[in-house]
């Protein structure tokens, strides 16, 4: 049975490329062009995952509101946030409301799918025993790569696939330092060096949350970031 | 010419209403002035009115001059009583000439050959025989001669009560009479100085003036005895004194007023041995010793009578038609002279207004007639000084320059401190105006625009165009970011088109063309970038949390990653010793320095060295980086840290849009601190430097 992809986008080509896409990749896809279109369809059958545009049509904020009532119907929705908005404010909005992910439309097709693919690796990896081959561990911190999820000191950390793959990438180095550039390519994302410091900085907040001592991602200055154990 | 000085200049146009002021006194005194001479003259005319006829107060009754017929005329030109003077000849003749019309009765003015006139004297001569206490009056003398040898002249004069004759002689061998010896003897006679008089009852007097040696004289008069025997007592009332002289001999003499009537006159003994028989000469008849002229002298009575219309600062004076005085009184110099009280700045705004060689003294004359109001008897002249009124225009005008000084004093002040303030306003205005143009933002508070007035107007409207310029500006500033915003999802469009497309079976001939369309979009995604860094930035800022940290590692790693990035330049840092601690978000500066970097490697050669510095001060940390190449060009070390103001040489392919300095001025603001760009001396190239509070 194929996976509900649901694309709720009041750009109309560009709803249309997505689903061609996502129909291309083997996904079943329903679009929407407005948040009552898509809740209706949503009570009738909730979809395997959604994407969301920040602005719909009228409501510059719908995107949001949709999150925040498929939230309330099911949380273990996956939800990817699409926007042409690239402020932190909205990125930590979004990934506050819950959602699993937030990308900037200047991701490519193929970038998107595989972020798609990954987070339906994720929910099928949380749903069975993880392996144990598939585990990083490094002092107090614990990779499950399979569910990509993050523990620190045995506390699971709610990261973003994006910051999932930042502290994947940095972790499994220590001490090496890896370059915004190579950031970006380990988390199949184009974003520039502004992006990539909020995600850093979101990543620090997010582990100095459970252990305020948190100081394993350091910076170095003009070239990038490494892990320190 | 500030505005101070042009109100300064205003205020001194008040300065007119002094100087219209001083015109007004003058004006005003002379209008007192003549009014004042006006006055005068009623009363001059009063006095002298009540002065009608009154000849026996102007010339105590004196009787007609005699007629002096032709014979008599002859007769004394025979006894050697030879007319002399020249103007008394003059008139002599002319008088001769009127006395063959039928005389009036009152001709008695009318001036004879041996009238006598005698000065009214302002003080008493000492009868010593010296003629310096006399005034100098050569007119005043009457000349009187026989021949070349035997001529004398006399000056007479009257004070108070008393006749006082100066009689100067010609002789060149004065003989005095022998002393001691019996004054009727003929043999002891030297020369002698006959007096004559006619007294008030009309009867003939004489008496002798005989010198035995110079100084006091005796005057004697000849007295007949019973029985023909004569004798010569001392007249006792008549003072003399003789002296000599370098060409004869000076008798000064003095006698009462009371004891001459209307005649008077004096006859010179001149014998050159003594005991000779003498020759003969003067104003008395040779034979009978009666006098030939009259004493045309004023009542003492006049002077009291005019002594009674006296008061200070005034004179009077009764004259002779022909003007020789008679009487005077004189109390001009009673009146307070105008100096001596004056305030000092009374005196110098009376120079100011006196016209130079201004008379102080008002001057009047009025005719004297006689009875019948037919004939001239005598002048009154008076003579008043101005001194009064001058005082009261010198009180009225100092007060009136006093007020209107104080007024333009005040008006004058108020005019500056009115300027000042003025002044002081606009120059809020324009310090405001111009910070407003070259401050990081636009300033919208304006001063002055609470004032109600013009400037208050001028400010509203200037505050109205910097709201709109902000407005506009501030549009400016996020156009960029909207744009990109707006932008993004059409360009999304066509690259999730071309991402499908690659997935279609797409002929290989086509594959070219997809390529290309690739290439263009991400370069309009590149460009979209740029053009949203600054707002990103601003963003950040908003966001950005301060934390301490190391300047100088920072530093170094960073331009160690330079080297690494930028391989056609050098880098050369110049960093303190130690660590340098700061407050602030590092990753901003760390952009802040990637934008000045970027700056100076697009600004220099291939190769050459870019060079980063740090210095530390007491209260900030400032950060430099220099390049080589060309200068910046004039005037724009300010306004290159503006939004959207670039200058780049043309031929640059990436995408600029005049950010990236604008970056760095808000990361420097937001550190408290300031960016500045100067071109280094001798083209060196150009400097950067940004100041970062600690």
């Amino acid at each position: 049975m194929k996976r509900l992809v649901a694309i709720v986008e009041d750009e109309a080509a560009l709803r249309d490329n997505y689903a061609a896409a996502f129909t291309r990749e083997g996904y079943a896809v329903r679009a929407y062009a407005s948040r009552a279109q898509a809740m209706q369809a949503f009570a009738a059958r909730l979809p395997d995952l959604v994407v969301i545009d920040i602005s719909l049509e009228e409501e510059p904020e719908g995107g949001f509101e949709l999150c925040r009532q498929l939230r309330a119907l099911s949380a273990e929705l996956p939800i990817i946030f699409l926007t042409a908005r690239d402020s932190e404010l909205d990125a930590v909005s979004g990934l506050r409301l819950g959602a699993d992910d937030f990308l900037t439309k200047d991701l490519s097709i193929p970038h998107l799918i595989a972020r798609v693919n990954a987070l339906f690796r994720r929910v099928d990896a949380l749903r069975k025993p993880g392996t144990p081959e598939e585990i990083l561990r490094r002092g107090a911190l614990t990779l499950d790569v399979e569910r990509m999820q993050a523990q620190w000191d045995g506390q699971v950390v709610l990261l973003s696939l994006t910051e999932f793959w930042i502290v994947h990438a940095l972790a499994r180095h220590p001490g090496h330092v890896r370059s915004r550039q190579q950031l970006m390519d380990a988390a199949n994302v184009v974003l520039d060096d502004n992006t990539i410091t909020s995600h850093v900085k979101r990543i620090r907040r997010k582990f100095q949350s459970i252990d305020p001592q948190f100081d394993a991602v350091q910076t170095v200055y003009g070239m990038g970031y490494r892990w320190v154990e | 010419m500030s505005l101070r000085l042009k109100l300064l200049a205003l205020g001194l146009a008040t300065l007119v209403l002094p100087w219209a002021g001083c015109r007004y006194a003058r004006e005003m005194e002379s209008a007192l002035r003549e009014g004042e001479q006006n006055s005068l003259q009623a009363v001059s005319q009063t006095i002298a009115a009540s002065l009608q006829g009154r000849t026996d107060l102007l010339y105590r009754e004196a009787p007609p001059a005699p007629e002096i017929s032709a014979d008599a005329q002859s007769g004394a030109a025979a006894e050697g009583a030879d007319a002399a003077g020249a103007a008394h000849a003059a008139r002599a003749a002319s008088s001769a000439g009127s006395a063959a019309e039928p005389a009036t009765p009152h001709a008695f003015f009318k001036p004879g050959a041996y009238d006598l006139r005698p000065l009214a004297l302002t003080a008493a001569p000492l009868v010593d025989g010296y003629s310096d206490d006399w005034p100098r009056e050569p007119d005043a003398w009457a000349y009187f001669r026989k021949d070349e040898r035997h001529r004398f002249r006399i000056l007479t004069g009257v004070y108070e009560r008393m006749l006082y004759a100066l009689l100067e002689v010609h002789d060149e061998h004065p003989v005095y009479d022998a002393p001691g010896s019996n004054t009727l003897d003929p043999a002891t006679f030297g020369d002698r100085v006959w007096i004559g008089w006619q007294d008030a009852s009309g009867e003939q007097h004489q008496a002798f003036l005989a010198a035995t040696g110079p100084g006091t004289l005796t005057a004697r008069r000849i007295e007949a005895g019973e029985y023909g025997q004569q004798s010569a007592p001392i007249e006792p009332r008549i003072r003399a004194a003789w002296q000599p002289t370098p060409d004869g001999y000076r008798i000064e003499m003095r006698l009462p007023l009371s004891l001459v009537g209307s005649g008077f006159g004096v006859l010179v003994d001149d014998r050159d041995v003594r005991g000779a028989p003498p020759v003969s000469y003067g104003t008395l008849r040779s034979d009978d010793l009666h006098t030939l002229g009259r004493l045309l002298v004023a009542a003492p009575e006049l002077t009291s009578y005019l002594a009674q219309f006296m008061q200070p600062g005034l004179k009077l004076a009764v004259t002779t038609p022909d003007g020789r005085v008679l009487a005077r009184t004189d109390a001009l110099a009673q009146s307070t002279p105008l100096s001596a009280e004056a305030p000092l700045l009374a005196r110098l705004y009376r120079r100011f207004v006196d016209r130079p060689g201004e008379r102080r003294l008002i001057e009047s004359d009025a005719p004297i007639y006689d009875r019948d109001h037919q004939e001239l008897i005598g002048k009154l002249e008076v003579t008043q000084t101005a001194d009064p009124w001058i005082r009261l225009r010198d009180h009225a005008l100092t007060r009136m320059l006093n007020f209107t000084l104080s007024t333009s004093v005040v008006a004058v002040s108020l005019m500056f401190a009115f300027a000042a303030w003025l002044a002081l306003r606009l120059a809020r205005l324009r310090q405001a105006s111009e910070s407003a143009l070259t401050g990081a933002r636009l300033v919208t508070s304006f001063p002055e625009t609470e004032a109600r007035d013009e400037l208050g107007a001028v400010a509203r409207s200037f505050s109205t165009l910097l709201a709109r310029l902000n407005e506009y500006t501030s549009y400016l500033r996020t156009l960029a970011g909207k744009l990109a915003h707006e932008i993004r999802t059409p360009l999304t469009i066509v690259r999730s088109s071309l991402d499908n497309l690659e997935a279609e079976q797409v002929p290989e001939a086509a594959r070219t063309y997809l390529a290309r369309a690739r290439q263009g979009s991400e370069r309009l995604n590149a460009i979209l970038l740029a053009m949203g860094a600054a707002s990103r930035v601003e963003e950040s800022i908003g966001n950005a949390e301060r934390v301490s940290f190391d300047l100088v590692p920072l530093l170094s790693s960073a331009v160690a990653a330079y080297r690494g990035a930028f391989p056609a330049r050098a880098f050369a840092a110049q960093l303190p010793e130690g660590s340098l601690i700061l407050s602030g978000a590092p990753d901003l500066i760390m952009q802040l320095l990637d934008k000045l970097i970027d700056n100076a490697v697009d600004f220099s050669p291939a190769g050459a060295t870019i060079t980063v510095r740090l210095r530390a001060e007491s209260q900030a940390a400032v950060l430099e980086v220099e390049n080589p190449g060309p200068p910046l060009p004039p005037d724009v070390e300010r306004r290159l840290f503006e939004s959207l103001w670039q200058s780049r040489p043309d031929g640059d392919s990436r995408p600029h849009f005049g950010l990236g300095l604008y970056i760095v001025r808000l990361i420097a603001e937001f550190h408290g601190g300031e960016a500045a760009a100067m071109s280094l001396p001798n083209g060196a190239g150009v400097r950067f430097s940004v100041r970062l509070a600690r």
